[in-house]
C-alpha cells in the first residue's frame, strides 16, 4: 500500500540533492524551486516558505517554470520544477522545445492529485492520473513514482539522471504529502 | 512613423556592453547579423517563452544586465509572465516589447486587440518597477542608457514596424541547443 511522504523528508532530500549538484558547497541559495502551486504537494510548499536556502519562484504557468529553469541552468544555477500532472499536460510543448530540443536538464516533481490509495495510477478512475506516465513514456522522459518515504532516493537519482542525459526526468508523487 | 526594429537593435548592440540578450521571433534574424556569436540566446518555437527565459538568466546572473526582446504576439502567449517577473523582482532585467500589432512570422495576422493593447498598463499593473512606451528612435536612443542601468524589472513598449526578415524567411542561425551550450559555457566560465 502506498504511504504519504512527510514534507520535512522531501525538503531535506531536496537540500541534499542541490548540495551535491553544487559539489558540496552550501552557498545561498542552495537551489531554486520553480513552482506552480499543487494541492498534492501543499505541505511541502508551505514548509518551503520557511527554508531560505531553497529559493522558491511561484510561476503563473508550467510553461514559464520550464523556461525560467532553462535560464537558471544556463547561468549555472541548480533548479527543479514542482507541478501537478495537469500542469505537465498544459506544458508539453515547452518540455519538448526547451528541455528536449535545447538539451537542458530539467527535473520535475509531479503530484498525482486524486490518485486513489488502493489503485495503481494506470487503473485510476481519473484520466489526469492515468495519462501521466503514458505521456512521459511517449516523450521518452525517464520517471519513477514515489510510493512512500523509502522512495525519496528517486529524487537525487532522477535529478542526477536529468544532468547526465541533458534532458527532462520526473519523479511522480504518489499520495498527497503530509 | 513607427521605428524600424533593425534601427532599435543597432542602437542596443552599440550600447549593451556585456548584457545577455534574449531575442525572439522577428528580432532574431536581425540580431544574429548585428551581434553574432555573443552573449545571446534566441527563442523560436516555444510559444512566448522569451520573458521567462530572461527571468531565469537574470536570477542566475544578478551582476549582469539581461535584456529580453519580446514580441506583442509572443507576450500574449505567456502574459502571466509579467506577474511572475514582477513577483521575482529581478533588478537586472530589462524587458523590451517590440510592438507591431501582428504575428509577423506567421503572415502578419493581427494579434487579438491589434495595436490597441496597452502593455504598459499591464506591466505596471503586474508590478514592474518602471514601464513606459517609446515611439521615436531619437527618444529611444536618448533613454537607452537608463534602460540598461535603471533598477528593474523595467518594461518598455517600443512602437515598431515590421522587420525585414522573420525566422520563416531567414532560417539560418545556430541551433537552439548549441546556443544553450555556448551561452552556458561563457557564463559559467565567467564565474
Amino acid at each position: 500500500m502506498p504511504e504519504s511522504i512527510p514534507a520535512p523528508l522531501i525538503i531535506d532530500t531536496l537540500k541534499d540533492t542541490f548540495r551535491e549538484a553544487r559539489g558540496g558547497s552550501t552557498r545561498d541559495p542552495l537551489g531554486w524551486i520553480l513552482s506552480v502551486p499543487d494541492t498534492h504537494q501543499k505541505t511541502v510548499l508551505a514548509a518551503l516558505d520557511k527554508e531560505r536556502p531553497l529559493r522558491v519562484v511561484t510561476c503563473a504557468t508550467e510553461d514559464e517554470a520550464n523556461a525560467i529553469g532553462a535560464g537558471l541552468w544556463i547561468g549555472g544555477e541548480p533548479c527543479m520544477l514542482m507541478i501537478q500532472h495537469a500542469g505537465l499536460y498544459a506544458s508539453v510543448n515547452t518540455l519538448r522545445g526547451v528541455s528536449m530540443d535545447g538539451k537542458i536538464p530539467m527535473f520535475y516533481l509531479i503530484g498525482l492529485l486524486s490518485r486513489e490509495r488502493d489503485r495503481e495510477p494506470r487503473e485510476s478512475r481519473h484520466s489526469m492520473v492515468r495519462f501521466c506516465s503514458p505521456l512521459l513514456n511517449t516523450f521518452g522522459v525517464p520517471h519513477a513514482i514515489m510510493e512512500g518515504p523509502d522512495d525519496v532516493h528517486f529524487i537525487p537519482e532522477y535529478f542526477r539522471l536529468s544532468r547526465e542525459r541533458r534532458g527532462p526526468t520526473a519523479v511522480l508523487v504518489g499520495l498527497e504529502t503530509s | 512613423m513607427a521605428m524600424k526594429p533593425e534601427d532599435v537593435l543597432r542602437a542596443i548592440a552599440a550600447a549593451r556592453g556585456d548584457a545577455i540578450c534574449v531575442p525572439t521571433m522577428t528580432t532574431s534574424p536581425a540580431w544574429r547579423t548585428l551581434a553574432p556569436d555573443d552573449l545571446s540566446i534566441g527563442c523560436v518555437g516555444f510559444m512566448g517563452g522569451a520573458s521567462s527565459l530572461g527571468l531565469g538568466l537574470a536570477l542566475a546572473t544578478p551582476k549582469r544586465r539581461v535584456i529580453v526582446f519580446d514580441g506583442d504576439g509572443s507576450l500574449l502567449m505567456q502574459l502571466g509572465s509579467l506577474a511572475t517577473i514582477a513577483g521575482a523582482a529581478p533588478r537586472n532585467l530589462t524587458h523590451l516589447l517590440f510592438k507591431n500589432g501582428v504575428y509577423h512570422t506567421s503572415g502578419a495576422q493581427e494579434i487579438p486587440g491589434g495595436l490597441s493593447v496597452d502593455f504598459v498598463t499591464m506591466a505596471k499593473g503586474a508590478g514592474y518597477r518602471t514601464a513606459y512606451a517609446v515611439a521615436e528612435l531619437d527618444d529611444f536612443t536618448r533613454r537607452l542608457p537608463s534602460m540598461l542601468t535603471d533598477e528593474g524589472p523595467l518594461f518598455v513598449e517600443l512602437h515598431t514596424g515590421l522587420a525585414d526578415k522573420t525566422p520563416m524567411t531567414d532560417r539560418s542561425g545556430v541551433p537552439f541547443n548549441q546556443q544553450v551550450d555556448n551561452l552556458r559555457t561563457r557564463l559559467t566560465k565567467a564565474g
